[in-house]
């Protein structure tokens, strides 16, 4: 009761996370049925067991998120930074090897595995929050301003980059969006937009006249696959269209999902389509609508949000999850091609909703602030940058 | 926060946030686009994949004899693989010595040790598709289910199960040939002939794939049910058959014959009851491989003068007391010599005597001087009885006839005197028969026929009349002639040793030398023969019509009287005593005869039984129920078998009736394995009973006997209305057990011959096409 009489921030927010939650539940148990086969001699329940516990340890770990006073997270996040870098130098060059790519860390002693990029997004994008609020003054300058918050944008990115491309992407734009929204100066935004532009062009370019193994033939063949719309190579999307196209507009109820058996990892990647399958349109309309909340109910922190840090800090974690899931839901109804990004509290899989659930205890934290009409006065008064220190 | 700059960060965060929304509207934009414009695309494609249909095998139905004993039918069997994958190697090793032994226990086929090393071998190679056993029956299946490892199922204990069928003939050899069989698209028999109204109808059931690879059935209901064939009740009868069987082997195996056949027919409507066709394997045993009796078009010898002698009456060129000088055996026509096989001849003879000694000089002497002048005369009236076409049987494998004519190549001078004799030409038994009787049946020609009835589950939708082929071969005089001619054959002919006291039969022998390919007739003291016997009896009212051909007796004698003739009489006698009889057979029972030992029994029923047959019976307790009998020469003597109340009696040796009444009434549940007599209980006796314990009882006859009940098992979940008809039977035998009293009558019919009761051994499930539910039903005699 004190744990619940302690739950503090916006209240829509804690609603949008439960009923994800619910959804992810009922979508695990649901798709996890051939790895259950696969692995567990049959038993689906150890799946929607290890699930359930991940949930609810990614809620605690919200809680504890949430009661820390956002102005905390300022230092955090320089912690954070300087733990991510070393440990994404390390990842790549040691880490478990899964789809030939080196994302995943072994945590020694609890052997739990561990995407050391979720911990750099999460560090990044606290630390842009910061850099963007102290440098409010200076904003629009490029020297002071500009080249210290893109550094670490893009060494952290630039780590990241070899192992997990479309992570790096979506941290990448996720940060020039937050620059933008952070008042940077957007010719400088636009100019590094073009430069990313280019590299991608260049990346691509190198990558199609490589040869077909290891990584940058699985990319390789992503991008062919997507380009040519060839449904004979191009299995896992076959196999989502033909979820949703199955789904009809109520679908075909919690548990009936047929494409589970066909797609490929259909509780992470492609649990979208496994949604629309069970729950029709109206189930990924849903859904769609849910994060459209979560998004809007960070936007409308900034109205009130004491602080420049808080604002960034709102909006920088609610959209990097907000994209991350349109970019995963894009993925499922073939609007991007296939990239390995889990749906955010969705998909199954530990330190993806782990991650997640700390982001958005940091914005429940921010909203905590703006929850009393009278803080806000008080801390407006006050230099932002204080705040930060 | 500055209030412009709050304002700054805010529009950005909405351009953001309305960014963030157009692609949300995209993606259900695309959504929407892949559900309804590639919508139909998507779907087909799905049921592609995800669903397929599953053919649903039809059961093939049996072909049963005439009283519903199977004698063709499909049981269940199942291929038990094992995937080495899916054992732990802990677990393996734990028990693989435990498996192999139990295995080795089970099918008896290799040693545990051999077993052992077959299994570890397979273990390390991680056999995933290990074949344990092919062809393994469904109670052996289920014991194996229980065994170790397997025990565990297909993904911890990677037993893995095929379920096929197989079609097996529960009387194995009997009438093999002909009951046939398909496969490979190889047809022979009724089963090849009657196939697709056997094999039904295939069903189709849609199928879902599941996790794991798996097919389910997306419904509990079949979307086309499948149309289990329909029953083929055949004309045959089993205790014929099996008599005809049994005796044409003997006497093959008695002249070491090569091969030879046997047909018996219903005279009025063509029915075949029974159908023997055996040849000599390289060990020496006789097996059914080839259908000589429709398939073995040969020069038939002496049985072909029938048609010849009958078509000179027919044409009134010869009369059967005209006399015709056979002299000495030996008559040249032209550069050819006719020889009688009775040395000397004999001498002046009339026509008819000719033909009851079989004379080749005097019937080919009467008929070159009927039809000397035009052959094509005689050979137009041969025509005329219909011999020169094949009958087109159901089944298929018949030869046709060779008769030739005036116009072809090979006609002689001396063909007309050879045909007359059954040289020149070639005709099937079944085609000789079926002239015999056409005889025996005053001149009407009815067509041979294996099938009397289509049954579908127990009901009768199809029936098989005789066909007529020609409703008269020729006038009622000539038909007259001809069957006196046939009496005359076995009262005093060459079939003398056919003769009966009880009934007559006629007939005609035949002994024919084979025409070996391109060698001939062979040298002399080198001749290879062909004896047969064909007629009909009882010959005032002819009933049944039969012939038996043996090919190549190499044991001296070769004629047809002694080779063809006793399998001819001994089923003749069966007949006559089963189906025929109407006089008591006690009257003709030799004095002198040995009383049979029979089954221990109740005593009222043996007393009667003994009494009947005028055999003096003494018993040492009168009033005892039960008793075992001993037999001294015509004296019986009735030993008292004690049946204590509260212990297990002892039925070995008893019939499965008694058996069953004395078990079931002491409070015993009796569950029997084979037929006949019992051979040993379960439970042995003197043992307290239990109330309603199992017993379980061996009988003598347990050929097939696991297969049968598998089929039983199959057939009743399958087939609820057979089932409560089974039940009802049930009933009914339970009463008539109780009462006792139909009883002793039908014992006192079975004792009577005690060559029946030999012969009875075959006798099983008078039921008629039901399939009963227990096993109690399928032992009645």
């Amino acid at each position: 009761m004190k744990v619940l009489s302690n739950i503090k921030g916006d209240k829509v927010i804690w609603a949008v996370v439960l009923i994800l939650s619910i959804f992810s539940i009922l979508a695990v148990y649901s798709s996890t049925g051939t790895l259950a086969y696969k692995y567990q001699g049959g038993n689906t329940e150890y799946y929607l067991l290890k699930h359930f516990i991940i949930l609810v340890f990614g809620l605690t770990l919200m809680y504890v998120a949430h009661l820390v006073k956002y102005t905390y997270y300022s230092r955090i996040s320089q912690i954070a930074i300087f733990l991510a870098v070393p440990l994404l130098l390390f990842t790549l060059l040691t880490g478990t090897n899964l789809n030939e790519a080196s994302r995943w860390l072994t945590l020694p002693i609890i052997n739990v595995t561990f995407q050391s990029s979720d911990l750099a997004k999460l560090a990044l994008i606290m630390y842009v929050a910061r850099l963007l609020s102290k440098k409010q003054e200076q904003i629009k300058d490029f020297q002071s301003a500009f080249v210290p918050i893109i550094l670490p944008i893009l060494i952290v990115c630039g780590l990241i980059l070899p192992a997990n491309f479309s992570t790096a992407a979506v941290l990448f734009t996720t940060c020039l969006v937050l620059m933008f929204v952070g008042r940077i100066n957007l010719k400088y935004i636009g100019a590094m937009i073009l430069i990313g532009v280019v590299l991608v062009g260049v990346f691509v370019a190198i990558l199609m006249n490589s040869s077909n193994q290891g990584r940058l033939g699985t990319w390789k063949n992503r991008i062919e696959n997507f380009r040519s719309g060839d449904s004979e190579g191009n299995y896992q999307v076959e196999q989502a269209k033909i979820a949703i196209a199955t789904g009809g507009f109520f679908g075909k109820l919690p548990g009936n999902s047929t494409q589970r058996n066909f797609i490929p990892h259909p509780y992470s990647d492609f649990i979208f389509a496994i949604i629309i399958e069970e729950y029709g349109i109206l189930g990924g309309f849903f859904m769609i609508l849910l994060y459209c909340i979560l998004l809007f109910r960070a936007v409308r922190i900034l109205t009130r949000s004491p602080g420049t840090f808080g604002a960034f800090l709102a909006i920088g974690c609610s959209f990097s999850l907000v994209f991350q899931a349109m970019i995963n839901m894009g993925v499922a109804v073939n609007v991007f091609p296939v990239t390995g990004q889990p749906l955010p509290l969705v998909s199954m899989g530990g330190t993806s909703i782990w991650f997640t659930s700390i982001a958005l205890g940091i914005v429940l934290s921010v909203s905590k602030e703006t929850e009393t009409p009278d803080v806000p006065e008080v801390i407006n008064a006050s230099k932002p940058a204080k705040n930060g220190e | 926060m500055a209030k412009d700059v709050r304002k700054d960060i805010l529009w950005r965060a909405y351009l953001v946030y309305l960014a963030v929304l157009i692609f949300a509207l995209v993606l259900i934009g695309k959504v929407v686009y892949i559900q309804t414009a590639e919508g139909d695309y998507w779907r087909t494609k799905a049921k592609e994949l995800t669903i397929d249909t599953l053919k649903v095998e039809a059961i093939r139905g049996d072909i049963c004899s005439d009283d519903g004993s199977l004698l063709s039918t499909s049981v269940p069997i199942y291929e038990v693989r094992i995937d080495f994958g899916a054992i732990t190697k802990e677990l393996f090793n734990k028990d693989v010595d435990s498996l192999s032994s139990q295995l080795s226990k089970l099918f008896k086929d290799k040693s545990k040790n051999e077993y052992k090393q077959i299994l570890i071998s397979a273990q390390r190679h991680k056999d995933r598709y290990f074949l344990l056993k092919r062809d393994a029956t469904y109670s052996q299946l289920k014991q194996l289910r229980t065994f170790g490892i397997l025990k565990a199922g297909k993904y911890r204990g990677g037993r893995i199960e095929i379920s096929k069928t197989r079609r097996v003939m529960p009387y194995q050899n009997l009438a093999m040939r002909t009951v046939g069989f398909e496969r490979q698209g190889i047809s022979v028999g009724i089963e090849g002939a009657y196939s697709t109204q056997l094999k039904g109808k295939n069903g189709l059931s849609l199928k879902q794939k599941i996790a794991g690879g798996i097919w389910m059935p997306l419904s509990d209901e079949n979307q086309i049910e499948p149309q289990n064939g329909n029953d083929i009740i055949s004309t045959i009868d089993i205790n014929i058959q099996d008599v005809a069987e049994n005796s044409l082997m003997q006497n093959l195996a008695l002249h070491n014959a090569h091969h030879g056949c046997v047909i018996l027919m219903e005279v009025q409507t063509g029915y075949i009851k029974a159908i023997a066709n055996l040849t000599r394997s390289k060990d020496g045993t006789y097996v059914e491989q080839f259908n000589y009796a429709i398939g073995e078009s040969s020069e038939p010898g002496s049985t072909f003068k029938l048609p010849t002698m009958m078509a000179a009456l027919e044409d009134g060129l010869i009369d059967l007391n005209e006399t015709v000088n056979t002299g000495n055996g030996v008559m040249k026509f032209f550069d050819q010599e006719m020889v009688d096989s009775h040395k000397g001849g004999y001498g002046t003879i009339t026509a008819e005597q000719a033909f009851i000694n079989s004379s080749n000089v005097g019937v080919s002497k009467l008929l070159y001087k009927s039809y000397f002048k035009h052959p094509e005369k005689f050979i137009s009236r041969l025509y005329s009885f219909g011999i020169n076409k094949p009958l087109n049987l159901e089944i298929g494998g018949e030869a046709p006839p060779y008769i030739k004519n005036t116009k072809s190549k090979t006609w002689s001078k001396v063909s007309l005197p050879w045909m007359s004799v059954g040289y020149e030409v070639r005709i099937t038994p079944m085609q000789t028969l079926t002239f015999y009787n056409a005889v025996a049946n005053n001149g009407r020609m009815v067509k041979p026929l294996f099938v009397k009835e289509i049954r579908q589950t127990g009901k009768v939708i199809e029936t098989f009349n005789p066909i007529v082929i020609n409703e008269s071969i020729c006038s009622k005089s000539t038909i007259e002639k001809a069957k006196k001619m046939l009496l005359g054959v076995v009262e005093s002919g060459t079939g003398k040793g056919l003769k009966s006291n009880l009934y007559k039969i006629a007939g005609k022998t035949g002994t024919a030398q084979i025409a070996r390919g391109n060698t001939g007739y062979g040298e002399d003291g080198n001749m290879s023969y062909k004896a047969s016997f064909v007629g009909y009896f009882p010959a005032d009212n002819p009933k049944y019509s039969c012939i038996v051909v043996i090919n190549d007796p190499v044991n001296g004698t070769y004629y047809g009287a002694s080779v063809a003739g006793p399998v001819f009489k001994e089923i003749a006698d069966k007949l006559y005593a089963t189906k025929l009889s109407t006089v008591a057979v006690t009257s003709v029972m030799n004095p002198n005869f040995m009383a049979p030992i029979v089954k221990t029994g109740n005593q009222l029923d043996l007393n009667k039984i003994y009494q009947s047959l005028n055999f003096l019976v003494r018993s040492d307790n009168p009033s005892a129920e039960w008793v075992e009998s001993d037999a001294i020469k015509t004296t019986v003597n009735l030993k008292e078998k004690k049946m204590a109340t509260n212990i297990v009696p002892n039925v070995v040796g008893m019939g499965t009736r008694d058996a069953i009444y004395i078990l079931e009434n002491a409070g015993l549940k009796v569950v029997l394995n084979g037929r006949g007599l019992v051979k040993s209980q379960s439970i042995s006796a003197g043992s307290k009973i239990v109330n309603g314990a199992i017993i379980q009882l061996v009988l003598t006859r347990t050929v097939a006997a696991d297969t049968l009940k598998e089929f039983f098992i199959k057939k009743t979940a399958l087939d609820k209305q057979n089932e409560l008809l089974a039940e009802k039977k049930n009933a009914d035998i339970k009463d008539s057990l109780k009462t006792k009293k139909d009883d002793k009558k039908e014992k006192v019919t079975k004792v009577k011959d005690p060559k029946k009761n030999k012969n009875s051994k075959k006798t099983k499930n008078k039921g008629k096409g039901n399939k009963p539910k227990t096993p109690k039903n399928n032992n009645q005699h």
